[in-house]
């Protein structure tokens, strides 16, 4: 009894506390994609969310994916990639029609009429006004002011003449200089709709940074009136209008109502009955509002897409283990548990993975017996089944297959797993048996774990043909400055299109591109430099596709890398999205996607 | 006592010099290059030169050093490499939604965590001591990651309990933090009562407590009178020194509950090797350390006259 009072006290503070947490708790999320919250007031709201946070919002100051995802559906370029073909095709997106070659290498360029700015305060009396050639001028110019654009200026080096003078101009001046001042020579104003660019030389490539990002079209009244806020208000063409900003929060897209395109009419031949062609010839975007919370793990994205207060999902390793089954021939399937619930989609990424070898180093990049003998030993589809869930493609060459020019277009072949020829191959390079051969490096851009088992996975199967690996991790900057002297023996490498066409991967391997431009093995080899000339600026078509398959070819001869896989990319959507179809070059196009019954 | 005050005022000047040269050695020698990091592969040579002098990094490193001195004298960090926004404005917005976070666990927390350890003290070797000591040592043994997702999994998401995730300014924030307040709270229980217990159980063993007793005191007078007042320098210690990591938010928590304050801006600051933020953040949790120090060395002389600040 003599405690009784002090145990009393301790006690009331541990109920009451508890009292209070419970007393402030909720019962149901306030969001949700489920059919009826989805419409708010009527409106469409399409759930999404974002992994990560945007650089920008201005398109001249950004160049990472998670900007990207704001500025493709806040902005429009001139040209796009359609959205429902295969291999991916460019289409006009601001322009009326394809451009026109003139004479040499300039091209005409007539916009579509009737384009709108969103409605903004820095328009007069707040309506968007109609685009013009004027307003793209600016923004080529803008996108090569040095004051403006830190990242993404590579892309259209060397392109458009004059243009490059002028950024060099740039750094002389300062910021928020009047870019009518400095004129381009290769970029001329015809009429309100019509413009030229001159061309440095005449090839498709120039074409495809029109289509990025990066060179999306903004109008000079809002870049003088936000100056440095512009990221925050941002103004464009595009199939939605910022209502909510919050980069650290929920930002929310608003449907633009005057926007120009309609749901594409064509696709490829599965898309018909797969549904995809239901929204022809219908105004976009389809749905009011897109919500984006910034979502940074997978655990509480996945969670909120099964308790349905998301639309779209992408699925980590361990999910894809729990939910999805694997099929015959790289197919897939939701578990029973699931495919009531959920739609399962999976598609080849335009990536492509393989270890490089550096040719500099003594070991490795003088004897082409040994770099043969590794990319015989390692099992490639036993890599894919066992840490990618079977989600890839074993490379048969260094071309995505989604991409013209790869595998169906060329007939390469790639290695097959084959310890003998490896074994024999390990001899001719005078370690038989691995017997004098040093244990060798391969440096990797990360130190985590799931690094650390794709490495353990290489070394195994190196190991039994007597071939010793050590992995070197790292962090990524330190990975840059090692691999860009080609200061190493192998390491671990990747590439991502940057726009669909074969002659963004071979041109990795051309000998001038050497270190620290991307071909950092510095593997050189006169026929195949030969090749790429001739097929970087080719159309597509037999006669390219030929010169591709002798440069596969060489590729396998001489191994400068050893091609492991194209990821197969999976997601899961709620049963009720519409018109979802992955695309690789434009990776959040929620102007084409709907929510049924509503 | 302004002697004593003066004197420390003065000697946080050598420590946050030494703090801020360890700091700005780590990330210029050792840390990411930021530049790299922003331009990532192959980035043409003029992209590099071009961006490493809009953000200073062509300076000698003493300018860079100096620069970075006087950031620190002024409190303004400039803008944060990666996104450009101001870092006064990140922080303060940062700092007000941690401690959102933070502080209530803390505080009530600390109120249930020193009640379960004065009855645990007076039930000492008692089941419910023996029961409570291994419950606590067995929670303190489970990692912090495991707790965030296994309560976010169970009572966010199969109970429907709490939000999964989110936040909002102002009330409608409450919603979305009882869960983290939950966990913070649950996290912290087994370190602070096993720090709290053995506090309690030294100064039950004093003399001047069989004293009290001899002298007919109640328990609940001796408890709040005699051993609190002695037990406090300690707990006083440890409770203090941890405000300013208060203010720093819980990172794992903010990244798995989407909570925008300034763990998770840290911790996505590293990430892209956004110097100024990490180099504002960590200065700013240094000054908070030595001044809750201070604060810490001040209250010791209230809660016991024996101390002599002069």
């Amino acid at each position: 009894m003599k405690y009784q009072g002090l145990r009393l006290f301790a006690l009331g503070c541990l109920m009451g506390s508890m009292t209070l947490f419970t007393a402030c708790t909720k019962k149901k999320p306030a969001d949700s994609a489920t059919s009826e919250s989805a419409s708010k007031g009527g409106s469409k709201i399409f759930y999404h969310y974002r992994t990560s946070e945007e650089k920008s919002t201005d398109p001249h100051k950004q160049f990472d994916a998670a900007s990207a995802l704001l500025v493709r559906s806040l902005y429009d370029t001139l040209l796009q990639y359609h959205y429902l073909k295969r291999p991916y095709e460019m289409e006009p997106a601001l322009l009326e029609k394809m451009p026109e070659k003139k004479e040499g290498s300039t091209y005409t360029f007539t916009l579509r009429k009737g384009v709108l700015f969103h409605d903004n305060a820095c328009f007069p009396n707040g309506k968007g006004r109609e685009l013009n050639a004027d307003d793209v001028i600016y923004s080529i110019k803008r996108f090569a002011d040095a004051n403006i654009n830190d990242r993404s200026y590579s892309l259209a080096q060397g392109r458009i003449v004059g243009l490059d003078d002028f950024r060099e101009q740039s750094k002389k001046l300062a910021k928020a200089f009047d870019y009518d001042k400095i004129e381009v020579a290769g970029l001329k104003k015809v009429d309100t709709y019509t413009f030229t660019i001159q061309f440095v030389n005449d090839s498709p490539l120039n074409l495809y940074p029109l289509a990025a990002s990066v060179m999306s079209i903004v109008p000079k009244e809002a870049v003088q009136k936000y100056g440095d806020d512009f990221d925050k208000n941002p103004v464009g063409t595009g199939p939605f209008a910022m209502k909510t900003y919050a980069r650290r929060g929920t930002t929310i897209l608003v449907k633009n109502p005057h926007y120009w395109e309609t749901y594409p009419t064509a696709g490829e031949a599965a898309d018909q009955a797969a549904g995809l062609l239901a929204a022809a010839n219908k105004k976009l975007p389809l749905v009011d509002e897109v919500h984006l919370p910034l979502i940074e793990e997978p655990q509480p994205a996945m969670l909120k897409f099964k308790s349905g207060q998301i639309h779209w999902v992408a699925v980590n390793r361990d999910d894809f283990q729990a939910m999805i089954d694997r099929l015959d021939n790289k197919q897939f399937k939701l578990k029973p548990a699931f495919e009531n619930q959920f739609n399962l989609y999976y598609a080849p990424s335009l990536s492509s993975t393989y270890l490089k070898f550096s040719f500099q180093d003594p070991v490795v990049g003088k004897n082409k017996a040994l770099r043969q003998a590794i990319a015989a030993a390692i099992d490639y589809e036993g890599y894919i089944n066992l840490m990618l869930n079977g989600r890839g493609y074993a490379s048969q060459s260094v071309v995505p297959i989604e991409i013209a020019g790869a595998e169906r277009d060329s007939g390469s072949t790639w290695y097959k797993t084959d310890v003998e020829l490896a074994k024999k191959k390990l001899a001719e390079a005078g370690f038989p048996e691995g017997k004098g051969l040093p244990e060798l490096t391969i440096e990797y851009r990360n130190t985590d774990k799931n690094t650390r088992q794709l490495f353990e996975y290489i070394r195994n199967d190196l190991a039994k043909v007597g071939i010793k690996v050590k992995g070197n991790f790292q962090t990524f900057s330190n990975f840059l400055q090692k691999t860009e002297k080609g200061n190493y023996q192998m390491a671990d490498a990747g590439w991502n299109a940057d726009y669909p066409d074969p002659e963004n991967f071979y041109a990795l391997l051309y000998g001038p591109n050497k270190a620290p431009l991307p071909n950092d093995g510095n593997f050189e080899n006169a026929r195949y430099d030969e090749l790429y000339l001739k097929m970087k600026d080719m159309p597509n078509g037999p006669d390219r596709f030929k010169l591709i398959t002798e440069m596969d070819a060489i590729i396998k001869e001489e191994v400068p890398y050893v091609l492991l896989y194209n990821q197969i990319l999976a997601g899961l959507l709620q049963k009720d999205v519409q018109n979802f179809k992955r695309h690789m070059m434009d990776e959040y196009p929620y102007k084409y996607f709907d929510i049924a019954g509503k | 006592m302004v002697a004593f005050l003066v004197r420390r005022i003065l000697q946080m000047i050598p420590i946050m010099l030494g703090v801020s040269l360890l700091i700005f050695l780590l990330f210029t020698t050792v840390g990411e290059d930021p530049v790299r990091l922003a331009l990532g592969n192959h980035a043409t040579p003029d992209a590099i030169a071009n961006l490493r002098a809009k953000w200073g990094l062509d300076q000698p490193l003493y300018m860079q050093y100096l620069d970075f001195l006087k950031q620190i004298v002024t409190l303004d960090f400039g803008e944060s490499f990666t996104t450009g926004d101001r870092l006064s404005e990140m922080f303060a917005r940062g700092a007000l939604v941690s401690l959102s976070l933070t502080v209530p666990p803390f505080v009530l927390g600390l109120i249930v965590n020193l009640a379960i350890a004065v009855l645990i003290a007076f039930y000492r070797g008692s089941w419910f001591d023996r029961y409570s000591t291994f419950l606590f040592v067995a929670a303190m043994s489970i990692s912090y990651l495991v707790y965030i997702m296994f309560f976010q999994y169970v009572f966010a998401f199969k109970f429907g309990w709490f939000p999964i995730n989110g936040y909002e300014f102002g009330w409608g924030a409450i919603p979305y933090l009882v869960l983290p307040w939950i966990i913070i709270a649950v996290v912290s229980a087994g370190p602070d009562i096993r720090l709290f217990r053995t506090v309690f159980l030294d100064e039950t063993k004093a003399d001047y407590v069989r004293t009290a007793f001899a002298k007919g005191c109640s328990p609940g007078r001796v408890m709040f009178k005699h051993i609190m007042k002695n037990a406090m320098i300690p707990i006083l210690t440890y409770t203090v020194i941890n405000i300013p990591t208060l203010i720093l938010g819980a990172f794992l928590m903010e990244r798995f509950f989407s909570i925008p304050g300034t763990g998770d801006i840290l911790i996505t600051a590293i990430n892209n090797g956004d110097f100024p933020i990490i180099k504002g953040l960590t200065v700013l949790i240094a000054i908070s350390f030595t001044v809750f120090n201070l604060i810490t060395d001040i209250l010791y002389a209230y809660v016991d006259p024996r101390v002599q600040l002069d």
